[in-house]
């Protein structure tokens, strides 16, 4: 059963319509990259899920049900906007956010305890918020929005501030949530992320959803009859079926004629004797498919 | 619920616990403790004790007696010697024994004059317990009643033509109590609608909000910081009445400061059923302005417009308490931003009927609720709106 069903929301605001026939859900154990430009639709979309809008039609079900007090308890949520008390001290402030999600207080300090030591700011704890660096509140923030063990996490652009090391540990981080059965809804514009961590993504635009599936399947849905060869020698420029070659830095791009597999090419690389170190399908990568979607504003027939 | 009461322990435990929240507690005692400091330091830096001597060559003065000395003084009356002729008179003074001395004239008793001389500047008190020397030692033959009067001076009690209230010289207190009641309800509620409006924005200017509102309802929220602040308002009016009460009981070992009026259960029901819904109303009206504005300086401008009329019924102080059943009166007490100040000050002066307290109090009370439902439901809709106001249009057309 997913854990979040989004089904044909819309909502408008004034003359503006923010999100329009939005459907998709999320399933337990996945990373579900919500990915779209700026205002797209993206954060009205989870402001709608997490119930601080109401959609003007369609629906909404969270773990099986409408959104109640206690279900908030069971979802861990890192806002685009971020902000944490800045006038009091760093451990204080994420107890209390903590107890707000439910845990006692002596559970709450215990936790706190354990994330700060993760997370390399334990002896930050009783500094004041503002006297932190911006990477170490986005640090701070990432404690509010895991600590309460939440079935669901969504996270608007979780990476923004953070150098590659805390990068690789909130991924890392991601992955192990993942792996427990948590669903997480990943907001950002960092396509290799998407690509590195997502198994299935929505691309909103507009509004609208345009592009809805698994990574995979997106791509094939993009690729272009083309192929990558990467070889010690250079690769004929004679070969049968091939309409352009394009020389790149680390391979060679081959564009194949109507008719022409990838297995005609690969047989007759190997006929003359080509040494092949990597062959593969060239499938665009999502930064690609996403200024081809944005721009044409659908997918390929 | 647990919720609300997290909220509402986080609200009040960041504020109370902070050194500016005691330093602000502190200060204002400690600003009425230093003013009566500073008043006694002066009048004791020009007093001297040394006594003054006189010379009476013409007998006005029969068996001459020092005066009295009270009970309660902190000074002690400087002592009036007599000297045979001025030339003993002038040699204690050029001696330093002596900071004056006076000669009558001889025919003081027509004219009242007398000759001072001194080598500096008498102290204040010289001149003046003189005086009540020589005052003390012409009446002394007088028939003991008429002694007593002219020594102790008049009582004048201020009588409501009713009868109802009435004021003496000496129970200034009665005045008194709801100025002080007031002006410290002023504060109170400056200070704790003050927190609810930076509280309500401070979500709004840090981003907590989103965090915040996927946490916990909005009702809750907001209540729990309505009721948190207000609570610390109400402590820091708490802890100033109980330094009133010392102070007032503390005074009187050393001073005579007149009667304490003694509070009958209505003018405490009175007070209790005035101030604190009067408080909630404003606190949380200021709490919605909070809410509806975008940035705390904006609020803050917006917050002097429910100070004001507040503070008006102490500009009508004198007309209140002389026509305390007049149209202006009533209808001060009876209207709500006025009422806080003007009803128990006028309760001072006359006895204030069963109906208008009832409609002043219901009137507040309801308003109280109406205002807090109000910045709820602005709250509600400005919470996640930066940079735009929410208008009262809007707050009430969703509701």
């Amino acid at each position: 059963m997913s854990t979040i069903n989004v089904s044909q929301i819309s909502k408008s605001f004034g003359p503006l319509k923010a999100v329009n026939d939005v459907s998709f859900e999320v399933e337990p154990g996945e990373i579900f990259g919500l990915l779209g430009p700026n205002g797209a639709g993206k954060t009205t979309s989870i402001r709608i899920i997490l119930d601080i809008f109401k959609p003007d039609t369609g629906n909404v079900t969270v773990l099986g049900g409408n959104m109640t007090e206690e279900k908030k308890n069971k979802i861990g949520y890192l806002p685009e906007e971020r902000g944490l008390y800045q006038d009091i001290p760093l451990e204080r402030c994420l107890v209390y956010l903590a107890t707000l999600k439910g845990l006692n207080e002596i559970e709450a300090k215990h936790r706190v305890a354990d994330y700060l030591e993760r997370f390399d700011l334990t002896e930050s704890r009783k500094k004041k918020v503002k006297e932190l660096s911006k990477g170490m509140q986005q640090k701070a923030q990432l404690i509010t929005t895991l600590i309460h063990k939440p079935e669901i996490i969504i996270i608007d652009e979780p990476f923004t501030a953070l150098d590659p090391v805390n990068t690789q540990m909130v991924k890392d981080l991601l992955l192990e949530e993942r792996n427990k059965g948590t669903s997480i809804v990943m907001c950002t514009h960092q396509m290799h992320q998407v690509e590195e961590l997502a198994d299935r993504i929505a691309l909103i635009n507009k509004g609208r959803t345009m592009l809805y599936g698994t990574l995979n399947s997106i791509r094939k849905q993009f690729a272009s009859e083309a192929v990558i060869v990467r070889s010690n020698e250079d690769v004929p420029n004679d070969l049968p079926g091939i309409t352009e070659i394009q020389k790149k830095n680390s391979h060679t791009l081959l564009h194949l004629e109507k008719g022409t597999t990838s297995q005609d090419v690969l047989r007759e690389l190997l006929n003359r004797n080509v040494q092949v170190e990597q062959f593969e399908i060239a499938m665009p990568d999502l930064d690609e498919i996403f200024i081809q979607v944005v721009k044409s504003e659908g997918a390929p027939e | 619920m647990k919720k609300f009461w997290l909220v509402f322990l986080h609200e009040y435990k960041r504020h109370v616990l902070r050194k500016r929240f005691i330093f602000a507690v502190l200060s204002m005692p400690l600003f009425v403790g230093l003013m009566i400091g500073i008043g006694f330091l002066s009048v004791w830096l020009q007093y001297d004790k040394k006594p003054v001597g006189y010379i009476d060559q013409h007998q006005i003065l029969v068996d001459p007696q020092q005066v009295p000395e009270e009970d309660k003084t902190l000074f002690k009356t400087v002592e009036s010697i007599a000297f045979p002729d001025e030339d003993s008179a002038k040699t204690a003074l050029e001696n330093g024994e002596l900071q004056a001395y006076f000669i009558f004239s001889e025919n003081y008793n027509e004219t009242g004059k007398v000759t001072m001389k001194t080598v500096s500047k008498t102290s204040s008190n010289a001149k003046g317990d003189f005086g009540d020397f020589v005052s003390y030692n012409l009446a002394k033959g007088l028939p003991e009643p008429v002694f007593e009067r002219l020594s102790d001076g008049n009582k004048i009690t201020i009588r409501s033509l009713d009868g109802s209230r009435e004021m003496g010289s000496d129970n200034w207190m009665v005045m008194m109590l709801p100025l002080i009641a007031g002006v410290l309800f002023i504060i109170a509620v400056n200070i704790s609608g003050g927190y609810l409006m930076q509280a309500v924005v401070e979500e709004k200017e840090n981003r907590t909000m989103e965090i915040l509102i996927t946490s916990i309802s909005p009702t809750q929220l907001m209540a729990g910081k309505v009721v948190g602040d207000i609570m610390v308002g109400l402590t820091e009016l708490a802890i100033w009445i109980l330094f009133v009460i010392v102070g007032l009981q503390v005074a009187p070992v050393f001073f005579d400061i007149g009667t304490i009026p003694s509070m009958d259960t209505k003018y405490i029901l009175l007070l209790v059923g005035t101030l604190i819904p009067a408080f909630v109303m404003v606190a949380a009206a200021m709490g919605a302005i909070g809410a509806t504005a975008t940035e705390a300086r904006e609020a803050q401008q917006m917050a002097g417009f429910f100070t004001l009329p507040i503070v008006v019924p102490f500009w009508f102080t004198s007309q209140i308490m002389f026509n305390p059943n007049g149209a202006l009166a009533v209808g001060m007490s009876m209207f709500p931003l006025t009422a806080p100040i003007a009803l128990p000050l006028r309760a001072g002066f006359t006895d204030i009927p069963w109906w208008q307290m009832t409609i002043t109090i219901s009137v507040l009370v309801v308003l109280a609720l109406f205002s807090l439902w109000l910045s709820g439901k602005i709250f509600h809709i400005g919470m996640l709106r930066y940079g735009k106001k929410v208008s009262l249009k809007e707050a009430f057309r969703r509701s």
